[in-house]
């Protein structure tokens, strides 16, 4: 579903991704862990559309995410680290601005339904979203890229600043969500997360990916060794 | 781009603050306008009266020798305009009065201004002060943050995401600001209308939509550089500096400038200059009231042989009339010549401030909204011109009753009766036609639209170079 060749990318002559090489399928989950700087986010806006590679190609199903990124984008749903809605928006009214956008109208019970499925109680659905928390406004964001029906997630740092409740609703909504079939790319600090979602784990440093391996071949406490060897070396 | 106009009309409906300001602001709008209604109905009041008045005084001269009548003179008044409660222009600083009599082309007198204790740079609160100063304030205000706060909030990758087109993005943003501007004046042309429904007529009808099409643009183009400035500083800060930077300049600094340009370009006579000049011209010709003026001599020498008679105590008519008459003439023309150049150098003065409006859209809204609120210079040179017509006429019926009704040169004691007098009518004002004043506000309505189109270039540029990361 996500092919990433050989891609380089520089900002005025600083290298942030090296040569980078990476292959999602439809639902799989990608772990990215890497230190800040290490590229993770760099990857995600050229998947986005929003950063062209200098070198190598990117394409998401197919369609070339660089030339052709408002047809690729059709296909993906993105969550920052931090969601920012419109505060003074509902978390039923953010959701269905967002889909009316994209050119999507639903009803007011699909719309409920679908916060319902991203883990919003049903109480907040009607609240303003300058009263939610962290946790509430990431679940209308993944919202937003479920009546999408996008078929590729990307995450950056989405678990970060979670409380440990929050934190787990996500993983939960992601593992459902690969399972449904999306393919999910998802940058990360935190290796413990990482290591409980995500099928595959990709160790970016300096812009190169140093270690890709499978989760089921390590454990939490031999990733975390691992990331910290590739970190001081 | 309706759903991004709706939301951000949302934001605007929803945020109390801005909600309280808009009300505040409303009540102020209308109480400048009801203000500035009632000033416009006492003024006609007080002009209708006065008309009246002097009228009155003019029909009941009993009888009068008409030479007297020519010193004694009449009250000329400059009707009060309709539109004068959105604009009132040049009135408060020109005057409205004007004594028309024999000789002499007086000055109008009584302006608003002249009689005001306390006298601000601003003027009074009325409407044209709120909507040329403060409307764009609030616009720009509410218009420096739309992009730069989507972009900081990374909102905007997520709004692209969804299908949002970045020229879309930033044309609706423009629009819902600009609509908040367009409510507002609609409301005070709504409430003007309401409080005039009974004088509305199709001209007013016509005027007032001019004037709202000036201020329409002008809203877009402030609004349409505001949200440019947006897209292109990812700092807000920088936005809003550099768009109160460009108000002042617009508001401040370039018109003075170009009116301190405009008069050293074409620069008018001083006063004394102008009065010494015209008192020469003026002493070249017949001297009315001197007999032996040499001048005055050739003319008798004319009549006399156009009526084949030897001395003036034989002409069948009053020659005095005839002198003074010739007298009105030659000081007409010395009139139509010094105030004519003084016209083209005026009307050289307007077409280059009205260039300005390359540089500066708000001297072309300055200039439309008093142009068609009718209250610009043009109206005014236009009333000044129909009164001397009117005191050309005038003193001519009179001088004419003095030299052929019936009295015989040198009987200053004859006297033309009421009926006489009641058959000069009096002054009627014509308004000018529509079509004249848009044609002199034509390059202005041209540079709006042109720095409207320039907005729209800019925000597509904008949009296409906008920094999503």
């Amino acid at each position: 579903m996500i092919t990433i060749q050989n891609v380089s990318k520089s900002f005025r002559g600083n290298l942030a991704v090296k040569n980078l090489n990476l292959e999602i399928a439809k639902g799989e989950i990608l772990g990215l862990l890497g230190a800040n700087g290490a590229g993770k986010s760099t990857t995600i806006n050229m998947l986005l559309g929003f950063l062209k590679p200098d070198t190598g190609s990117i394409t998401v199903k197919g369609i070339d995410a660089s030339n052709k990124s408002d047809e690729a984008r059709q296909l993906i749903g993105y969550i920052p680290e931090n969601v920012n809605l419109y505060p003074y928006l509902t978390g039923i009214e953010n959701l269905n601005y967002f889909c009316q956008l994209g050119g999507l109208s639903y009803s007011k019970s699909e719309l409920t339904d679908m916060l319902t499925k991203c883990g919003l109680e049903s109480e907040a659905h009607h609240k303003k979203v300058s009263d939610f928390s962290k946790g509430m406004r990431q679940k209308v964001g993944i919202a937003i890229a479920y009546a999408k029906k996008a078929e590729v997630y990307l995450l950056d740092e989405p678990a970060s600043g979670l409380d440990p409740l929050a934190s787990n609703e996500l993983s939960e909504l992601l593992k459902k969500l690969a399972n449904e079939g999306a393919a999910i790319l998802m940058a990360s600090h935190d290796l413990f997360r990482v290591r409980e979602v995500c099928h595959k784990i990709g160790i970016l440093k300096k812009g190169s990916l140093v270690k890709e391996l499978l989760t089921e071949e390590v454990t939490a406490n031999e990733l975390e060794q691992l990331y910290l060897d590739f970190m001081k070396n | 781009m309706w759903t991004i106009i709706k939301n951000e009309g949302n934001f605007l409906r929803r945020n109390k603050i801005l909600l309280l300001l808009s009300l505040g602001f409303v009540l102020i709008l209308i109480t400048s306008l009801l203000m500035g209604n009632k000033q416009v109905q006492q003024q006609s009041l007080s002009y209708e009266t006065a008309k009246e008045h002097i009228r009155g005084q003019w029909e009941s001269i009993k009888e009068m020798n008409p030479h007297s009548a020519a010193h004694y003179g009449t009250y000329v008044f400059k009707p009060s305009n309709l539109l004068s409660s959105l604009d009132e222009g040049v009135n408060s600083v020109t005057g409205n009065v004007l004594r028309v009599e024999g000789h002499v082309q007086n000055e109008i007198v009584h302006s608003e201004a002249s009689q005001m204790e306390v006298v601000s740079k601003f003027g009074k609160l009325k409407s044209a002060l709120l909507l040329q100063y403060i409307v764009p304030l609030l616009l720009i205000f509410l218009a420096f943050h739309t992009v730069s706060s989507e972009k900081q909030s990374g909102r905007l990758k997520l709004l692209i995401l969804q299908g949002a087109k970045p020229f879309s993005l930033v044309i609706a943003k423009t629009m819902a600001v600009w609509l908040y501007g367009i409510a507002l004046l609609v409301l005070v042309i709504i409430v003007y209308a309401i409080l005039n429904l009974e004088s509305i007529t199709g001209e007013i009808v016509t005027r007032t939509f001019l004037f709202f099409l000036s201020y329409a643009t002008y809203y877009f183009i402030l609004t349409g550089l505001a949200v440019f400035f947006s897209v292109r500083w990812q700092n807000a800060t920088v936005a809003l500096t550099s768009m109160l930077g460009i108000w002042i300049l617009w508001t401040i600094f370039i018109p003075n400038i170009m009116m301190s340009s405009v008069e050293k370009w074409h620069p008018l006579p001083s006063r004394a200059e102008f009065k010494a000049a015209m008192t020469e011209d003026r002493s070249k010709g017949i001297d009315g009231h001197n007999p032996s003026d040499e001048r005055g001599k050739e003319l008798k020498e004319k009549v006399l042989k156009k009526y084949k008679v030897d001395s003036i105590s034989q002409l069948p008519i009053n020659f005095d009339g005839i002198r003074m008459q010739a007298d009105e003439d030659y000081g007409n023309i010395v009139w139509d010549k010094h105030f004519g150049n003084l016209r083209d150098v005026q009307a050289q003065q307007k077409a280059s401030f009205q260039l300005g409006g390359i540089l500066n859209p708000f001297i072309s809204l300055q200039n439309t909204s008093k142009g068609f609120a009718g209250n610009d210079n043009l109206h005014h040179q236009e009333f000044l011109l129909q009164v001397e017509k009117y005191r050309r006429v005038l003193i001519k019926q009179l001088n004419d009753e003095h030299a052929y009704g019936g009295s015989k040169s040198g009987d200053w004691g004859w006297k033309a009766d009421n009926t006489f007098f009641k058959s000069i009518a009096d002054f009627k004002y014509q308004p000018i036609a529509l079509k004249t004043v848009f044609s002199g506000y034509l390059i202005d309505v041209m540079l709006l639209l042109l720095w409207a189109l320039f907005i729209l270039f800019l925000l597509y540029r904008g949009a296409k170079k906008i920094q999503v990361v």
